[in-house]
């Protein structure tokens, strides 16, 4: 029955006095995973005394860092009703050209031979993930495919783009300029996980309280009343995809500061890890619905999940199986805590 | 002057298909039906099992280098992505285009079985690099034996520790054989040999980023590891080093805090590792000789030579694997700070 309370009807331009239920409801949404890690955390405290050890909180966090990013730009296009599956080639393809084009081309650096000074590295790569967005929003909006077809197009061509410039090889010659944000720590936190941190943040404000960032529930939920009420559905979604693709290639440059190369299957598979975190954070596959709060509650669960198999030694064999099974019991644990259907 | 060369080959390439398929296919009657026996200089089609690892890319590179050396008549290879169903479609286009000699590395060792089924009806030849498939006939596999890098990654890791302490391991898929046997090995080598030894078997499926969060975390748990086996180089090195090196870990050689890290693969940057004392050693896997050994077995079955068991010239082993099946096992050499700047090592000969 709270179901006409979901933050999509927060969007229509309601009189101020009905605006501040549904917030409290949203808020009420966005804590549904709360429970289930703290359960998570309680059994973590009693299975190893390292769980709750500062040190081995905070690599948690640098570790989920680049993938917070992906899920936070998942998020945003999920809610504008939009689908983009080509963010886990997008990881790896942007740091790569970016890289190919600043180091010179020997054997070992995998350079294109063109030289650039190596300081427009970072700028480059952010580029290259606004132009794989950009051109996803103009197959999507402008030639009106599917855009579950797109990304996948895209999804595959980035992959082959990646191995094709690199060679298929990792790539060990990086500029220090480059890994600087995914190696070095600010007042005793990663810098990445500062990064993912005030980049959700803003997110979190702009689609809470601005009229910009709320416009996506409205065309998530419904697209021609989102027209209807004035909205320029397409540059808004646009400007999404295109975000998403510079949210990509950011967390392509924490994820390689932070191993210290890039290897040529870089982000694959991750994709199903970005979408398990966002629809276990109650991010609709169907657009409209989700906070970004939720979704980042996700990504912290599947770190801590991780975190805590490979304290325990988990068999190898197992890890997989095992891994799975705690999250559907984290999904059935979410669902009873809230009393909300999940979709 | 290379890409008129290439657009040449794809219309030959081109010219070839729509020839076979005009043919329909049927490759028995007429054309050399000994297949095996006789002419030398005829085709032989060679499928690579993938192009994203930094091994294969070296293995890629020796190919067509060694084909010509041997002067074996090779056709434009193809790529099978890691995918055991392109690899039969792979190699039903080769043989389509007349190769009387196949050279394959299946990654799924048990699925390529009908596959050699029908090209030993053909009487085609198959020569199989890195993997020994689990069953069908094969002329010869063409392997480095993969237990003896786990026994050797073991042995030199227990006797740096004094046959105590904590190591951790990096598996590499458990779904390939290759990353089984090293697993297995290892774990059966250090229970008999260093019972002292505690192991942590991270599982990674060849992921560098699996690889870095684990050792963050085991680090956290146990500050006092004192080895690190990593299955491949070309995945896990640089994360290993990226967390060594945040956490203050990464020592010099003689410092007793050091953390003792053996390594499979033996590409370029390994060797540069062990050079700058970061790494202690690693088992280079020889891509040269895979595709060295690989295109000789292919042009020997097409003049019709059999092997017997035995040593051979090469400083490597045939041994009879079971079903009629022969396997010349490599030497893959230990690589440390005193034999690194071997010229023989194929990670000294490329790159450079």
């Amino acid at each position: 029955m709270t179901k006409t309370l979901s933050p999509e009807t927060a969007t229509t331009p309601a009189p101020a006095s009905g605006r501040r239920q549904p917030i409290r409801f949203a808020r009420f949404r966005d804590l549904a995973l709360v429970p289930a890690i703290i359960v998570l955390i309680i059994i973590g405290a009693i299975v190893s005394p390292t769980f709750l050890t500062i040190g081995n909180l905070t690599d948690v966090l640098q570790q989920q860092s680049a993938l917070a990013l992906l899920v936070l730009a998942e998020a945003m296009i999920l809610i504008a009703g939009k689908f983009d599956l080509s963010l886990e080639s997008t990881i790896g393809f942007a740091p790569v050209l970016a890289i190919a084009l600043v180091v010179p081309a020997t054997d070992q650096a995998h350079g294109l031979g063109t030289e650039w000074p190596q300081w427009m590295a970072i700028p480059l790569c952010l580029l290259i993930g606004a132009a794989i967005g950009g051109l996803n929003g103009l197959l999507i909006l402008k030639f009106q495919l599917s855009a579950f077809i797109v990304t996948l197009g895209m999804l595959i061509t980035v992959r082959g783009l990646h191995v094709g410039v690199s060679g298929g090889s990792s790539l060990f010659q990086l500029p220090p300029s480059f890994m600087y944000l995914g190696f070095e720590k600010w007042g005793g936190l990663a810098a990445s996980v500062w990064i993912a941190l005030i980049a959700f943040v803003i997110g979190i404000i702009v689609l809470s309280y601005f009229r910009q960032g709320r416009s996506l529930y409205a065309i998530g939920g419904n697209v021609d009343a989102a027209k209807a009420a004035g909205i320029r559905t397409n540059a808004v979604v646009w400007t999404v995809l295109v975000l998403g693709g510079v949210l990509a290639a950011l967390a392509g440059i924490l994820e390689t500061g932070r191993l210290g190369a890039i290897g040529a299957n870089m982000g694959e598979g991750m994709i199903f890890t970005v979408f398990a975190a966002a629809v276990i954070g109650g991010i609709s596959l169907n657009g409209g619905k989700g906070t970004l709060f939720g979704a980042l509650c996700g990504v912290l669960m599947l770190g801590l999940i991780q975190n805590l198999l490979t304290l325990m030694s988990v068999d190898g064999h197992w890890f997989g199986a095992i891994n799975g099974v705690i999250i559907l019991i984290a999904l059935v644990l979410s669902r009873l805590t809230t009393g909300k259907a999940q979709e | 002057m290379v890409p008129v060369r290439r657009s040449v080959k794809t219309i030959a390439v081109a010219a070839a298909v729509v020839l076979a398929a005009s043919a329909c296919g049927e490759s028995s009657p007429g054309s050399a039906p000994g297949g095996a026996a006789g002419d030398p200089n005829a085709k032989v089609g060679v499928d690579f099992p993938r192009a994203d690892s930094d091994f294969w890319n070296s293995y890629i590179q020796y190919v067509p280098r060694f084909a010509k050396e041997l002067n074996v008549n090779m056709m434009d290879p193809t790529n099978s992505q890691n995918k055991v169903e392109t690899l039969v479609a792979n190699v039903q286009t080769l043989t389509g285009q007349g190769a009387k000699a196949i050279v394959m590395a299946p990654q799924d060792t048990g699925a390529i079985a009908t596959t050699l089924q029908r090209l030993e009806q053909q009487k085609i030849p198959v020569v199989t690099v890195d993997t020994r498939p689990d069953n069908g006939k094969v002329y010869m596999v063409v392997r480095a034996d993969n237990k003896a890098y786990g026994e050797k990654a073991c042995k030199f890791l227990g006797d740096k520790l004094g046959g105590k302490g904590k190591v951790v391991e990096f598996q590499g898929a458990l779904s390939s054989i290759n990353g089984r046997d090293r697993s297995e090995a290892f774990a059966s080598c250090m229970k008999q040999n260093y019972p002292g030894v505690t192991v942590f078997e991270e599982p990674t499926d060849w992921e560098g980023g699996k690889a870095s969060a684990a050792l963050q975390t085991r680090l956290n748990q146990h500050p006092d590891i004192k080895g690190i086996y990593m299955q491949a180089g070309g995945a896990f090195l640089a994360p290993t080093l990226q967390v060594l090196r945040s956490t203050n870990h990464l020592l010099p050689p003689d410092d007793p805090n050091h953390i003792f890290i053996v390594s499979n693969d033996g590409i370029p940057q390994e060797l540069a590792s062990i050079r700058k004392g970061e790494i202690d050693a690693t088992v280079s896997q020889p891509a040269d000789m895979y595709a060295k050994w690989a295109l000789y077995y292919a042009k020997a079955a097409l003049e019709g030579k059999t092997f017997q068991p035995g040593p051979t010239d090469h400083g490597s082993t045939i041994v009879d694997v079971g079903n009629g099946n022969l396997e010349d096992q490599l030497p893959a050499p230990l690589v440390t700070k005193d034999n690194v700047d071997d010229k023989a090592l194929w990670g000294n000969q490329i790159g450079q």
